[in-house]
């Protein structure tokens, strides 16, 4: 039997307005609406994460997103031939047999989610400040190998990043550095 | 029993399915790269609500969330990397310009 | 009633910041001189420009207001004077700040205007600069008061306040909070007499002063950052302990202020390197000297 309470009731309505800007992103010509509907996706999760009281992740992926998208926005403004949207370009291709997939991968997903059973739902969370304690723990006990693989591995991508994006001095001896 | 769980998994599943309709259906490197950012934030939906509904006391749920975040930072790097060299060498990141990947 | 009252205090300290830095710029001090430039901006007709991003166009000052007073949420005025006490405040903060960026880019874009444009993409060149610079001396501060907690950080300053704990990472703090608020010398959206008014420059009427009162709660907020973090918060002898925090507030606020008024403004290249080069490595070394403090003296 379901309870409505209002945390579920917060939860399901960050989590429409996560789908809905998430839906935005591709249905307006303008780059930069369509980088800031991502990053309202993405805080609309974060609000969501703290609907769920997981409190530490979610101002981190509230944090997180404000910077990344608004960079993801300066590239979509930089690469795209018409970024503001006035021109009415057409940005799309195969576009039924992409509905297509996006509507099976969401009901095979949705029917696993729905068909499972995944036994008693844990109603109360730890507080937030063990949570946040707790986790520092995990970081760095168990989880430490992990965590230091995600760092080296952030350190490869920047060089890496950076080592792709640099202009070819050989290439190009015009070039002004 | 709480739907909670369930709705925060059909989040996710509706994220998933936009995202894949973005990463196929747009023609720019960086709006494909939008619709990952889509399916990873969907996962990571997925996770959250596992750690916080079946699995409170196990913090390496937590930790995998904070590692699928470092990956959306890091596909987000790494795919403007490529878009930059793509864009100097060619003077566009369209995929139907990129016939030659073709094998 | 707790949040009533730090956002009229919000308010009064806007208000403070505003006749001081009209007191700067033009060397006469009016304490009614910001209420007849509000009245008179209140009865400006609000211009839309002919092509706008409408929707950008209207949210960008509000989210700025928004994002400055969230900031504030999570920052004690007294041990109960506070709106959320959250287990991840010395986060939280950030994650609003993260907004101004937002609201000055929605700001840049949407009146479809060249140097709002040009002001706007200059301010998210100006974050990956500071924004490290942020993050890494709060880092700082948690350490050593073991807690993300905002009244947990003030406490732990009960004996030595932090600004001479880690003296490296208030200076850092406070060039880095310069940068957040867009004061002189790092004024690179706004730029007057460069990009007559950047960001700023296609708004007009209640839109604009909307925008002003935002930053002026901005620059409110960050100064009582820097006051919980650095400056002990509401800690102090005699005084009751709010009457400590809005004396604490209003110095920061006025050395923000004044510091910015006698510098020339930084080129966007210089402070991509400065910050990258020198504060960075400077960031990383506070946080070292604080983990070797709080190992060995506590």
């Amino acid at each position: 039997m379901a309870v409505i309470t209002l945390q579920t009731f917060f939860i399901a309505g960050f989590g429409l307005a996560a789908i809905g800007f998430g839906v935005a992103v591709f249905r307006t010509s303008s780059m930069m609406r369509s980088a800031l509907a991502l990053l309202f996706s993405q805080t609309a999760l974060g609000a969501m994460f703290l609907a769920m009281q997981v409190e530490f992740l979610g101002v981190l992926q509230i944090m997180m997103m404000a910077t990344e998208m608004s960079i993801m926005a300066i590239f979509m403004v930089m690469f795209m031939m018409d970024p503001g949207g006035l021109g009415a370009m057409e940005m799309t291709h195969q576009k039924r047999l992409s509905i297509l997939a996006g509507v099976v991968g969401t009901l095979f997903i949705a029917g696993i989610a729905l068909f499972t059973s995944w036994g008693a739902v844990i109603a109360t969370a730890p507080p937030a400040a063990q949570q946040t304690h707790d986790l520092g723990i995990e970081l760095l006990g168990r989880s430490m190998l992990i965590f230091e693989t995600a760092g080296v591995t952030i350190l490869t991508a920047m060089i890496a990043a950076t080592a792709i994006a640099l202009p070819s001095l050989q290439r190009n001896p015009h070039h002004e550095p | 029993m709480s739907p909670d769980l369930l709705i925060a998994l059909l989040t996710g599943a509706a994220l998933l399915g936009v995202g894949i309709y973005g990463a196929l259906s747009q023609t720019n490197l960086v709006m494909i790269m939008m619709g990952v950012e889509l399916i990873l934030a969907g996962a990571l939906v997925n996770l959250v609500a596992f750690w916080r509904f079946l699995h409170p006391d196990n913090y390496a749920g937590q930790m995998f969330v904070l590692i699928v975040m470092t990956v959306m930072a890091l596909e987000m790097a790494v795919g403007f990397g490529v878009a930059i060299a793509r864009f100097r060498a060619r003077g566009s990141v369209e995929m139907e310009e990129a016939r030659e990947l073709q094998g | 009633m707790t949040t009533l009252l730090i956002i009229s205090a919000l308010l009064v300290g806007a208000y403070l910041v505003a006749v001081l830095e009209a007191w700067l710029a033009n060397g006469r001090f009016r304490l009614t001189g910001p209420l007849w430039a509000t009245v008179a901006l209140l009865g400006r007709e609000s211009i839309v420009p002919r092509t706008p991003d409408r929707l950008f166009f209207e949210t960008a000052p509000v989210l700025l207001l928004v994002a400055a007073v969230l900031a504030a949420a999570v920052l004690p005025l007294s041990p109960s004077l506070i709106i959320a006490n959250m287990a991840t405040g010395a986060l939280f903060i950030n994650a609003a700040l993260a907004y101004v960026l937002v609201a000055l880019l929605m700001a840049g874009w949407g009146p479809d205007g060249a140097y709002a444009l040009i002001g706007g993409w200059r301010f998210l060149g100006q974050v990956i600069a500071y924004s490290m610079l942020v993050v890494m001396p709060i880092t700082a501060v948690a350490m050593r008061a073991e807690s993300l907690l905002t009244t947990d950080i003030v406490l732990s300053q009960s004996g030595v306040w932090n600004i001479v704990y880690q003296p490296l990472g208030f200076v850092l703090f406070f060039v880095a909070s310069l940068a957040v608020a867009f004061l002189p010398p790092f004024d690179l959206p706004t730029a007057g007499g460069e990009l007559a008014g950047g960001v700023e420059a296609e708004y007009t009427g209640s839109r604009l002063a909307v925008f002003r009162l935002g930053r002026m709660v901005l620059i409110v907020s960050l100064a009582a950052a820097t006051t919980v973090f650095y400056l002990g918060g509401w800690l102090g002898p005699v005084l009751p302990p709010w009457a400590w925090s809005a004396v604490k507030i209003l110095a920061v606020s006025a050395a923000m202020l004044l510091i910015g008024h006698t510098l020339p403004r930084v080129r966007e290249t210089q402070l991509l390197a400065w910050c990258w080069k020198l504060g960075i490595p400077l960031a990383l070394l506070n946080i070292f000297i604080v983990g070797v403090l709080v190992l060995i003296w506590l």
